[in-house]
């Protein structure tokens, strides 16, 4: 080292102060924090003091923006999203697709309507119609400027924002998240030859002769997601406040006027109603952390999946892990490694009945195998409850 | 069913490339890749070390929006794992793949990208293979869906996947290693453990479990890592085949 | 003038393009593709500038291909003077073109010599624009990738890229060549939007001309499902439902482009890479197969005699005649062999419903 030269004045020193070895030996200092000399009787720790399957302190807070229909503030750690979900009326005489069916589609629905099977199954079919194909869930994420060093002033959103953005309107998709009923707004066109008639009639009247109610607009929810911090793992705090602020959003009440043939909202907060919600899905993201940084690349040929299974095992028995799968990785720890796992699952009835999975992935390297996966789930639906808790205090 | 075709090195300009047609979700993806390149725009994001792996999706009818990004993303951190890109004339350089979808269904924005994300892969791969970059391993993925029924469907079709419970893709490497996993809909962990299970028998083949040795070329094509394989092999067979005849 | 940025005239037709972000409520924030602001150049405009000197530098700068050497281009040249191009074709001749169809229909690939993409139509159901109810919508997409050229970055646009999109747009979409009006369905609430989409795979010279033979057989090629209009509301047939419908085209116009040499005494058509990099100037002349212009442009490069125009007019026209030949025999080949399996089809589901009343 160069310092040894200059060392001869002050006491020769070779340590450095923490941070410093932080920045200059990153993985190296992650390694150290994970696997402490087994003379030191230190437990294996994150170089932020959390252990490997622990999640950062999460907060959450609903309401907090007014001009919105709902919206919402998730912090976990350093990472902190805001959402506000605005609704906005759009009528179906402007949706282009709106007065278009295909024939084909018409045929099959006559026949489910004939055989009457599956009620839910041919109203999941009309909430993705009516959802997806028409768009009316419109999420967007953006990681504002200076909310981790290198987001700029008036750069085009990064890919990461976009691929983000991308995920949390799969995934509102994917889990159905919000009922297409919520954002229908119906008009129900009185029935004038009941009204003719008088009221002796009126049970009869409700099978018999009324009109069809029809479609005359849907709320459109643009669900905007600001990331005003970054420290890792955004996208559980994004999914986290898009959930928080779904859950606070209310709708005004909506009719069609048919004398001055538009949609009227009540101003009576009392009318204004809640979306109801299918099931609280959760995020939680992990890394792998490798013991060898240079695992992957060095020309050495990688051996088969059991031989380096057999492998592990074997280290992890002379007490040498060789890798560490973290929980809700910090910015720090993301920069250290490539492999990425995400598992988002609900347990329905609240809690009580099994572990639903609605979406898994994992990329970027291969060291998690299933039986990681199967640990990955169990965490994840761990962290649920402690997310269901915090969600239903704000 | 109808095996999916490729073949290798069609394009003059590009370094390598390749085309992929998967009958059965009616995917044709072409893929291109230019290896090792100078990008002079990136220079920020050059890496010192190794090479920089961009990729970039053209869909066929519309212009890319939210739904590509997220896929090159994922098509990144696949192919710069497998991409030894520490290899001499690497560093610094950029690795580019360019896929276009050229034939199939079009994804609509929000819709799932599972449906393509296999031929997606398998035309990125064989791209880099006919661009000789070199790579760690091989891989070849594959779509499942799970049906109402509980039934594992291989490579549905995109109507099959739309009813799908839920839809999951596996990229399995040559050694049997877990590349990559997506899934979506709604599952529990064993379904998953199956379809992973699934997805290994359909890449690998099952190699061990057959003791006759009469149809070991059949079971070679039908697995994934085969077919990758047979590809490169055909490519090769009719790169030199001069060279037979010469002998 | 060469290496220069491009003229006002080519810089607003920027704006000219057509929307790339899609039309449709609800559609969301598209974000738009990323698009580099070329820096001044940092020479300034020279006010004399030498006519004869190739073309070469300016070309290669702009989209940075790689630079043709000195000997290559005097090669080039100097074999031009003698009336003979590099690859022993006539001043007049095209090279090959090969045109093949995929499976849907609008499913074009065409091969122009080692030139080589693949254009894509496709229709979907919209509303008009507000100004014109009884409009339908025509869009061509060109976006040209790395795979094309590595001299390309994937997202960013160059001036190739937006030239010839604009070329495209004045020979085809201007000219009316598809007639706009009938794919209107319901005035001002419904209508079909036909996309173009070009993807190019291999780029050896001369994109526009290819592009454009490739697009117009493509529209010819199409068919467009089926919808009616019952009750007020559009029911769309699927392609194996009712017979899809051809496009309403109105005129076969296609673009011939023109390279300079040798102070415009050497014209060729249908120039190879290499010597699009040794012009010294281009010409591009967009007409149909009865002679009628609807696109000239002699955009930069050195200066031609106004005779010269008239002339290579006759010889686009002659060209395009030719060319409108070999896409329509190819065409009717396609027909023919789509009605027969058609026909096979049929006659194997007659089978199959024997099989079953049996």
């Amino acid at each position: 080292m160069a310092s040894t030269t200059a060392s001869h004045a002050t006491p020769p020193s070779l340590s450095l102060p923490p941070s410093q070895f932080a920045r200059l030996q990153p993985h190296a200092y992650l390694l150290a924090h994970l696997s402490p000399p087994a003379a030191s009787n230190q437990p294996s720790l994150r170089a932020n003091g959390r252990a490997a399957s622990q999640f950062r302190v999460t907060s959450a807070n609903a309401g907090s923006l007014t001009h919105t229909n709902g919206s919402a503030v998730v912090r976990i750690g350093d990472t902190a999203a805001v959402c506000g979900v605005r609704a906005e009326i759009l009528n179906t005489e402007d949706i282009a697709s709106w007065s278009v069916s295909h024939a084909s589609d018409e045929q099959t629905d006559d026949k489910k309507s004939k055989s009457e099977e599956g009620d839910t199954d041919s109203q999941d079919k009309e909430d993705r119609a009516h959802i997806q194909d028409l768009n009316l869930l419109v999420p967007n994420l953006s990681l504002s400027t200076g909310c981790a060093p290198g987001f700029t002033p008036g750069a085009a959103p990064s890919a990461l924002a976009q691929s983000l953005s991308h995920q949390l309107l799969s995934l509102l998709h994917s889990t159905r998240l919000v009922q297409a009923d919520d954002l229908r707004i119906w008009y129900q066109p009185p029935n004038l030859e009941a009204e003719a008639l008088g009221e002796q009639m009126d049970v009869d009247s409700e099978e018999s002769g009324n009109p069809a109610r029809e479609i005359k607009a849907f709320w459109v929810l643009y669900i905007d997601v600001m990331i005003i911090s970054l420290a890792g793992n955004p996208f559980d705090a994004a999914w986290a406040s898009v959930l928080a602020a779904l859950r606070d959003t209310k709708l005004p009440k909506a009719w069609w006027d048919d004398d001055n043939e538009t949609i009227l909202c009540s101003d009576d907060i009392a009318d204004a109603k809640k979306l109801s919600l299918r099931g609280l899905p959760i995020a939680s993201s992990f890394c792998s952390f490798e013991a060898d940084a240079a695992a992957g690349w060095r020309s050495v040929i990688i051996p088969d999946a059991e031989e380096q299974k057999a492998q592990e095992q074997k280290q992890k028995k002379q007490g040498m892990q060789q890798r560490w799968v973290l929980a809700d990785p910090d910015g720090y720890e993301e920069g250290l490694s490539q492999e990425r796992a995400c598992v988002v699952v609900d347990k329905e009835n609240d809690g009580k009945a099994k572990t639903v999975i609605v979406k898994m992935e994992k990329h970027g390297g291969w060291a998690l195998d299933g039986d990681d996966m199967r640990q990955l789930v169990d965490v994840s639906a761990q962290r649920w409850d402690e997310m269901k808790r915090i969600l239903d205090q704000c | 069913m109808i095996g999916p075709t490729a073949s290798l090195s069609h394009l003059h300009r590009a370094d390598g490339s390749a085309s992929y047609k998967c009958p059965a979700t009616g995917y044709n993806i072409l893929g291109a890749v230019n290896a090792p390149v100078e990008l002079p725009g990136r220079r920020d994001a050059l890496k010192p070390e190794e090479a920089t792996v961009e990729v970039f999706v053209k869909p066929g009818t519309t212009t890319a929006g939210v739904g590509e990004r997220y896929v090159e993303g994922l098509l990144r951190s696949v192919l710069g794992k497998v991409v030894l890109g520490r290899e001499k004339g690497f560093p610094r350089r950029g690795v580019v793949l360019t896929l276009a979808i050229v034939g199939g269904e079009n994804i609509e924005r929000g819709d799932s990208y599972l449906t393509v994300f296999p031929a997606l892969l398998h035309a990125g791969l064989l791209s880099m293979i006919s661009a000789s970059v070199p790579l760690s391993m091989t891989f070849s993925a594959t779509l499942l869906g799970v049906t109402k029924s509980g039934d594992i469907v291989r490579d549905p079709s995109p109507a099959a996947a739309k009813a799908a419970v839920s839809l999951h893709v596996f990229a399995i490497s040559s050694k049997n290693h877990l590349l990559l996993n997506e899934s979506e809909g709604r599952f529990d962990f064993d379904t998953w453990e199956l379809a992973r299970q699934n997805a290994v028998t359909i890449c690998q083949g099952s190699s061990k479990g057959s003791d006759g040795d009469v149809n070991m070329e059949e079971e070679k094509n039908a697995s994934g890592n085969g077919f990758i394989r047979e590809t490169v092999e055909d490519q090769i067979y009719s790169d030199y085949v001069y060279k037979l005849d010469s002998i | 003038m060469k290496g220069q940025p491009l003229p006002e005239a080519t810089a607003s037709l920027f704006t000219a393009n057509p929307p790339r972000t899609p039309i449709g409520p609800g559609t969301g924030p598209t974000p738009l593709p990323m698009r580099s602001i070329r820096p001044p150049s940092a020479e300034p405009p020279k006010k004399v500038a030498k006519f004869a000197a190739p073309r070469g530098e300016g070309t290669a700068k702009m989209s940075k291909e790689a630079q043709l050497s000195i000997a290559e281009r005097d090669f080039i040249l100097e074999a031009l003077r003698e009336n003979v191009r590099v690859d022993g074709r006539q001043p007049n001749e095209f090279r090959p073109v090969d045109i093949s169809f995929g499976e849907e229909y609008g499913h074009v690939k065409l091969q122009l010599g080692k030139t080589s993409l693949v254009v894509r139509i496709s229709a979907e159901v919209t509303k008009p624009r507000d100004e014109r109810p009884f409009d339908g919508l025509f869009n061509i997409n060109l976006e040209l990738t790395s795979m094309g050229s590595p001299a390309w970055e994937n997202g960013r646009s160059n001036d190739l890229e937006a030239s010839a999109t604009n070329t495209l747009d004045r020979v085809i979409r201007h000219s009316n060549a598809l007639d706009t009006e009938s794919l209107c369905i319901i005035k001002g609430v419904s209508c079909w939007s036909i996309r173009a989409d070009v993807h190019v795979l291999d780029y050896d010279g001369n994109l526009t001309d290819a592009a454009c033979i490739a697009i117009m057989t493509g529209l010819q090629h199409f068919r467009r499902p089926d919808a009616v209009v019952k009750d007020g509301r559009v029911i769309v047939y699927g392609v194996e439902e009712r017979v899809p419908v051809a496009l309403n085209i109105t005129h076969k116009p296609l673009s011939i482009t023109f390279h300079t040499f040798n102070e415009s005494k050497n014209v060729i058509m249908d120039a190879s890479l290499k010597e699009e990099q040794a012009s010294e100037g281009d010409l591009i002349i967009g007409l149909n197969s009865a002679g009628e212009l609807c696109y000239v442009s002699k955009m930069e490069g050195g200066p031609v005699d106004p005779m010269l125009i008239v002339n290579q007019v006759s010889k686009a026209w002659e060209k395009a005649k030719e060319l409108n030949i070999v896409i329509e025999s190819v065409l009717r080949a396609d027909l023919t062999k789509r009605a027969k399996a058609g026909m096979a089809d049929e006659s194997r589901a007659e089978n199959d419903r024997l099989m079953a009343t049996e």
